[in-house]
């Protein structure tokens, strides 16, 4: 028998409103994310992605709407009990000062320690470490590395909080092509769990990894999701012109490869339709 | 455990152990100072024979020793481990190396309520003192005797309880900025500096009209200076860092995620930025007023300390807090030790001997560690 549909729900989200001042940058956001799903927000740059992540996870308060944590208002937790089913990992993290990449990680666990650092503790910052094949990083100084290696090292901080809910604001911004696809599926293996019962949103600009990696797309345009299913729903041509303002062609999902989007350059579209005139 | 674990619980102990020799030096220094003065000096053994009571001092040994140096000695300490610990408090909650407790403007209200006590001879205590004998108010408690000395006779404890007050309201600035919704960082910094420039300009102006007599008494009082405090005064310090320090460390998580990663990053783990850094800024300021109210301006000591302790345990808050407070008791100690011998019978200031020996020291090890804090 499968369990009630409420419990199934990480997170439900039901007409988020958010504005600066003025400036409305959410309306009427409705979002239901259940246990177990990778889930891609794509929309162009100030579409509120950012936004809609920071109003989950406290750091921004919306104008109105409701945002229940498995059944439990946000609202009604504290940072350290939101903090221990919600991780966060922000687009960059600038720091004048230094810690051991160890210590960074370690970081993860505050929602779950009072002061002094467990065995076990030690061991979960340990194991994400290699999990994301951050091992030999463990002991040099978080402000020597690249930009990349930073945002690992953020991202093994988030999984080392041992959440329900992760939400990322473009991950992979920073990294290579294979350090993206290595981290990507780092997280898709631990949403994909079975017996887990975690899940992510992820604020993404490259549509193509999305379209490998989500469950679940959610195209966010002029304040408001626009499209909501999966990478074959929701990527389509007129979906993709009508957000991006680009043209495009999908090649199918096959056995060997994932959905794939190629973006047609507008210049020669332009070309074509000039000279046809 | 693997061995990643095991490397950071070997690493962790080497940074206690290094804390550990940092606190015996500390002491052994404290006893050597003890015996070395301007007049008499003792040797390090004998000094450590008196002070474990092994061997009989004479009455002169005894009364140099304890009455003389004792206090200076103990306030040296327990103002080291004030200030440092402000200093690397403040750094961490506002995410920025050059913060010092000079720069959220405290040490400018101190300075600021010293001056219009020695130049125009206004103090808060007298005036509301006053204040309350002309309406009549507390008749019984304003003439208990401790408190009738400290608001109407002495002049020293006049400046000394105007430079805390100023430096109170300067916290409470600090704390009304807290309040604000949009406030940030460096919003408190920004308003520290305006805090020290208005202060400055205040002080100059009194500095301007003040007599030589005055003008020098200012000056002396800004030089930083072990000279003044009593033992007592000492015991009231040492008293109020105890009280002060577990608030300190029990936020020393908060503290690794506010210096680390800013705001969202801090929110992110559980940490209330704003309500976190308004309380670390009224310890730590509530720690600097009450050391510079006795000793008057000791800069140098705050920003430098904690960069200090940084090469030694990193930068986790943890280890840092406990490390910085000694390193901030060994060198006020060192420097005030210093100032009193190398040109004996002439004593230097600690403030001056902190930045003339610390100052191209400081420079020294961040140069040689280029990656920074």
């Amino acid at each position: 028998m499968s369990p009630p549909r409420k419990l199934r729900e990480v997170i439900e989200i039901e007409d988020l409103n958010f504005s600066w001042k003025n400036n409305h940058v959410l309306e009427d956001v409705n979002i239901s994310i259940p246990n177990n799903q990778l889930i891609a927000i794509l929309g162009i740059n100030g579409a509120g992605k950012s936004t809609l992540l920071k109003c989950i996870n406290k750091i921004l308060k919306p104008d109105s709407g409701n945002i229940k944590l498995q059944s439990n208002d946000i609202s009604d937790l504290n940072l350290v009990e939101l903090a221990k089913r919600i991780s966060y990992v922000p687009q960059s993290v600038l720091t004048s000062f230094s810690m051991e990449v160890f210590d960074v990680v370690l970081l993860g666990r505050r929602p779950h320690i009072s002061w002094r650092i467990s065995n076990e503790d030690r061991d979960k910052v340990s194991k994400t470490l290699k999990f994301l094949n951050l091992e030999d990083f463990a002991f040099r100084r978080f402000n020597q590395l690249s930009g990349g290696e930073r945002q690992r090292v953020i991202i093994a901080k988030a999984i080392a909080q041992d959440p329900n809910l992760f939400l990322m604001d473009e991950p992979t911004s920073d990294l290579d092509l294979k350090n993206q696809i290595e981290v990507m599926t780092c997280i898709k293996k631990l949403v994909s769990k079975k017996e887990g019962t975690k899940s992510a949103l992820i604020a993404i600009h490259d549509i193509n990894t999305a379209a490998r990696f989500a469950d679940r797309i959610l195209l966010l345009h002029d304040k408001k999701i626009v499209a909501d299913g999966t990478p074959e729903d929701v990527l389509t041509e007129e979906n993709i012109a009508n957000v991006f303002g680009v043209t495009s062609e999908i090649i199918p999902k096959s056995k060997s490869n994932p959905l794939r989007v190629i973006i047609k350059d507008k210049t020669n579209e332009y070309k074509e339709n000039t000279e046809e005139e | 455990m693997d061995n990643i674990s095991n490397q950071h619980i070997q690493n962790s102990k080497i940074q206690i152990l290094l804390i550990f020799i940092l606190t015996v030096s500390t002491f052994l220094l404290a006893i050597f100072a003890l015996g070395m003065g301007s007049s008499t000096n003792l040797d390090f053994l004998t000094t450590l024979k008196i002070v474990l009571s092994l061997e009989e001092a004479t009455t002169l040994q005894s009364d140099i020793i304890w009455k003389l140096r004792f206090p200076r000695i103990l306030m040296a300490i327990v103002g080291g481990i004030a200030l440092a610990t402000a200093g690397a408090l403040m750094q961490g909650c506002l995410g920025n190396p050059l913060v010092s407790p000079l720069t959220l403007g405290v040490a400018s209200g101190a300075a600021l309520g010293a001056a219009l006590a020695i130049v125009i001879g206004f103090s808060i205590s007298g005036e509301l003192a006053y204040l309350f004998s002309f309406f009549g108010l507390f008749p019984g408690i304003l003439y208990w005797p401790p408190i009738e000395f400290i608001l109407f006779y002495s002049d020293s404890l006049a400046i000394i309880v105007n430079a805390f007050l100023f430096s109170l309201i300067v916290v409470a600035i600090i704390i009304q900025l807290g309040n604000l919704r949009s406030v940030s960082a460096e919003s408190y910094i920004l308003v520290g500096i305006a805090i020290t420039f208005i202060a400055g300009a205040i002080v100059s102006t009194m500095q301007y009209f003040a007599t030589d007599a005055q003008l020098s008494q200012l000056a002396h009082w800004s030089f930083g200076s072990l000279s003044r405090p009593t033992l007592w005064d000492a015991v009231l310090i040492m008293i109020i860092v105890i009280i002060l320090m577990p608030f300190a460390l029990i936020r020393a998580w908060d503290l690794n995620t506010l210096s680390l990663g800013g705001d969202d990053f801090a929110i992110s783990t559980g940490v209330d930025p704003k309500v976190t850094r308004k309380k670390i800024l009224i310890f730590s300021a509530l720690m600097t007023s009450i050391v510079i109210a006795f000793t008057g301006l000791i800069g140098f000591l705050g920003l430098a300390a904690p960069h200090m302790s940084r090469l030694i345990v990193g930068n986790d808050y943890r280890k840092l807090i406990p490390c910085s407070a000694v390193f901030g008791a060994l060198l006020m100690l060192l420097a005030d030790t210093l100032g009193r011998t190398l040109f004996a019978p002439i004593i230097i200031p600690v403030g001056i001997m902190l930045s003339i020996l610390g100052g191209p020291f400081f420079m020294y090890l961040l140069l040689r560690n280029r990656s920074g804090f």
